[in-house]
């Protein structure tokens, strides 16, 4: 068994051994062109969004209001002839009034909270139901911060999966949704989830919802 | 010059004989024998040309493609640099989060915690999402022989890791672990472990292996990751996946044990920000993958999903050993599999030829570097040194230079053969004094008669490793300085 304080002063050790410092030459593949492509402005996030979630076989919705959003939700617990949907906790999705409607059509509603048999309830759901924290244009990723009532289960493990967020959370790259977790205290876990779970193992044959969710809902509020 | 001479293919016993091939099999017996594989030819060209399609595609298309790249290897040499900081840093912010932190020398050392908390936990499913610093280690055939008492159930969870699981293979490519394997290959195998025979469609075959998978994600005890990235500053853990296996194994079960690597941190959570970007566009041709997932310690307060127990082991495994060295870069590596894809002589052979956990080019420089040129002596020779992996690598190391160091290295310790390090030290006396060069080239001139067909020299004893693969001229008939003094 290592012992911290010796394991890093041998390293510490190498690091000062030699002081290596190799010569790069410039490479010529790399080296920016004259062709190369300019510095692309998203003009519309929430439209490059739903482009880009789309591409990947997502479905991307922008509604007007969340009451057009909760209607959205109970057709699709009707198209997938739903059971049991299973959501987060929290305060927009109560907004959302969604519950009621859904159960009068007879989909059980299950929320994440301390429920003997929880993550049963989730493997067995038919829909998991969520919001977003911030969404990426650029990419057409969803960024889930998960919490109290933020089950990381929600989002894996039903089949179908419903995020629901503000028009106005849709970053447009990369960078900027990093750069919002750069100062500050971490969430135990942050997602950037894009897209339909996937895999091309066999063959390099598209496999779609592999062990997450295959069919993913994304609706852009206002 | 365009060349005419059809290359002449003498088979193994030719070369042993004499005394160019080494008894135990080595890269160029199982090379040779994959270069005759039609299927395996046509898997590989499947995977690594769609992969390179989509890269080029998604770097080309990055208006930051180059200054990421140089932000990526600057990034990397200032951790190298202060490794112990940055890993004594990571330790800290995990330890402040709850998590436990281990440092281990080697893979004796993960092995022998992962089994004792396996004990202690009276874990019996360890749910595993595909790592390599665990396949480096053979983690889990080690475990179920070191803790053979335990009888514990180790399930690799992404799709093409558990197929080579079952098929007791290893990965052949960094990215792509069963890409040699085609579909009526892992119908067989999957069959092997179902009640019934397996429809050979993709689709039924991912939905048997979803369902299987399933199960032990609900089930598992602990599970298992690698890490992509790991942040210094946070204690974040990075991992990318596109099925979601390493979201699975990090949400259901509740312990989660990350082996890393040392070389796997990086100082600041922006800094992410270089690398996710790079990872996904160079390995798989993905602006993202599906999951990027980052862990910093077990779950929150208040939290109904997520390890309650976090652990993180830094693995050094001989990595340290290349630090304030010349092959220091080869730390650098991002495990894209990119060079693989690139490479001539990895598309000819595929990565079960290398012999290693780490084929390709990086296989090929790392190898020897962790476990000793001794274990991989013809790796560094596996590469034409076209360069097309120094050139496709997303962080610029410079692989197919550290190849050459390497071939140098053996050299310098004696290990290239009594023949050529004769004929080499020849060389040297000759070109060094006039005398000898004059006489040399007479001598030669008149050796080469025999083989010289065609303008070039074919099957001199001593050069044929050299001369039937490639162009060797023969020494004209009258040298420069002769022509010169006769008033050309």
């Amino acid at each position: 068994m290592a012992d911290r304080t010796k394991f890093l002063e041998s390293i510490r050790h190498r690091t000062r051994r030699g002081r290596y410092k190799p010569t790069k030459s410039p490479d010529s593949v790399w080296t920016p062109g004259v062709d190369r492509p300019g510095r692309e402005e998203i003009e519309d996030p929430p439209a490059r969004f739903i482009e880009e979630l789309e591409a990947l076989g997502g479905h991307g919705e922008r509604a007007e209001s969340l009451e057009e959003a909760r209607d959205y939700v109970l057709d699709l617990a009707r198209e997938r002839e739903a059971e049991l949907l299973v959501r987060w906790d929290v305060g927009y999705l109560d907004e959302l009034a969604a519950d009621e409607p859904l159960r009068e059509a007879g989909v059980e509603v299950a929320l994440w909270r301390d429920l003997p048999g929880l993550r049963e309830i989730a493997a067995r759901a038919d829909i998991g139901l969520s919001t977003g924290t911030w969404a990426i244009a650029e990419t057409g990723s969803l960024v889930l911060e998960h919490g109290p009532g933020r089950g990381r289960s929600v989002t894996l493990l039903p089949p179908t999966y419903v995020a629901i967020l503000p028009a106005d959370r849709v970053l447009r790259a990369v960078p900027e949704a990093i750069q919002k977790y750069a100062r500050g205290t971490l969430p135990a876990n942050v997602c950037f989830h894009t897209g339909p779970s996937r895999s091309g193992d066999i063959e390099m044959s598209l496999v779609v919802g592999m062990h997450g969710p295959g069919d993913v809902h994304v609706i852009l509020i206002g | 010059m365009e060349t005419s001479k059809p290359a002449r293919r003498r088979d193994t016993e030719d070369r042993r004989r004499e005394g160019l091939e080494s008894k135990v099999e080595g890269f160029n017996e199982r090379g040779r024998k994959a270069v005759r594989d039609r299927k395996l030819h046509d898997s590989i060209s499947l995977f690594t040309n769609k992969t390179l399609t989509g890269r080029n595609a998604q770097l080309g298309a990055h208006p930051d493609a180059p200054e990421l790249r140089e932000r990526a290897y600057r990034t990397k040499q200032e951790t190298m640099a202060n490794l112990d900081y940055y890993l004594s840093q990571m330790a800290d912010a995990i330890e402040e989060r709850g998590g436990n932190v281990f440092f281990a020398d080697d893979g004796e050392d993960v092995v022998r915690y992962v089994g004792d908390l396996a004990r202690r936990c009276g874990a019996k499913i360890l749910a595993k999402s595909k790592s390599m610093a665990t396949e480096e280690i053979e983690l889990n055939h080690r475990l179920e022989e070191d803790y053979a008492d335990l009888g514990l159930e180790i399930v690799e969870t992404d799709l093409g890791e558990w197929i080579a699981q079952l098929a007791g293979e290893t990965p052949s490519h960094i990215v792509g672990p069963i890409l040699h394997m085609n579909k009526e290959r892992i119908t067989e195998i999957l069959s092997g472990v179902s009640d019934e025979d397996l429809p050979p469609d993709v689709e039924s075959l991912a939905a048997f292996a979803r369902k299987r998978l399933r199960e032990k994600f609900l089930n598992a005890d602990i599970g298992i990751t690698g890490a992509n990235f790991g942040v210094a500053e946070t204690g974040t853990i990075c991992t990318v996946t596109n099925e979601g296996n390493a979201r699975l194994v990090t949400s259901v079960p509740p312990v989660h044990v990350v082996v890393m690597g040392i070389e796997k941190v990086i100082p600041k959570f922006e800094d992410l920000s270089t690398f996710v970007q790079l990872l996904s566009r160079s390995g798989t041709g993905q602006k993202i993958t599906v999951y990027t997932n980052f862990i910093t310690g077990p779950r929150g307060e208040g939290e109904l999903d997520g390890a309650e127990e976090f652990h993180l082991i830094l693995m050094d495994n001989g990595r340290s050993k290349l630090l304030g060295t010349e092959y220091e870069e080869a730390l650098y590596c991002i495990r894209c599999g990119s060079c693989l894809n690139v490479c001539p002589v990895y598309r000819q052979t595929g990565g079960h030829a290398y012999g290693s956990t780490y084929s390709g080019p990086i296989g090929a420089v790392i190898t020897p570097l962790l476990k000793g040129d001794k274990e991989a002596k013809d790796l560094p020779y596996a590469s034409s040194l076209c360069g097309a992996c120094t050139e496709t690598c997303p962080v610029g190391i410079p692989l197919h230079d550290l190849l050459l160091k390497l071939r140098n290295r053996q050299v310098e310790e004696g290990m290239a053969g009594r023949a050529e390090s004769l004929m080499f030290k020849g060389f040297e006396r000759t070109m060094k004094s006039p005398v000898a060069y004059k006489a040399g080239a007479k001598v030669g001139r008149l050796m080469q008669k025999p083989f010289a067909k065609d303008g070039s020299i074919e099957g001199a004893p001593g050069i044929r490793g050299w001369t039937d693969f490639r162009e060797l001229a023969p020494l004209a008939e009258k040298s420069f300085r002769e022509l010169w003094k006769e008033g050309i």
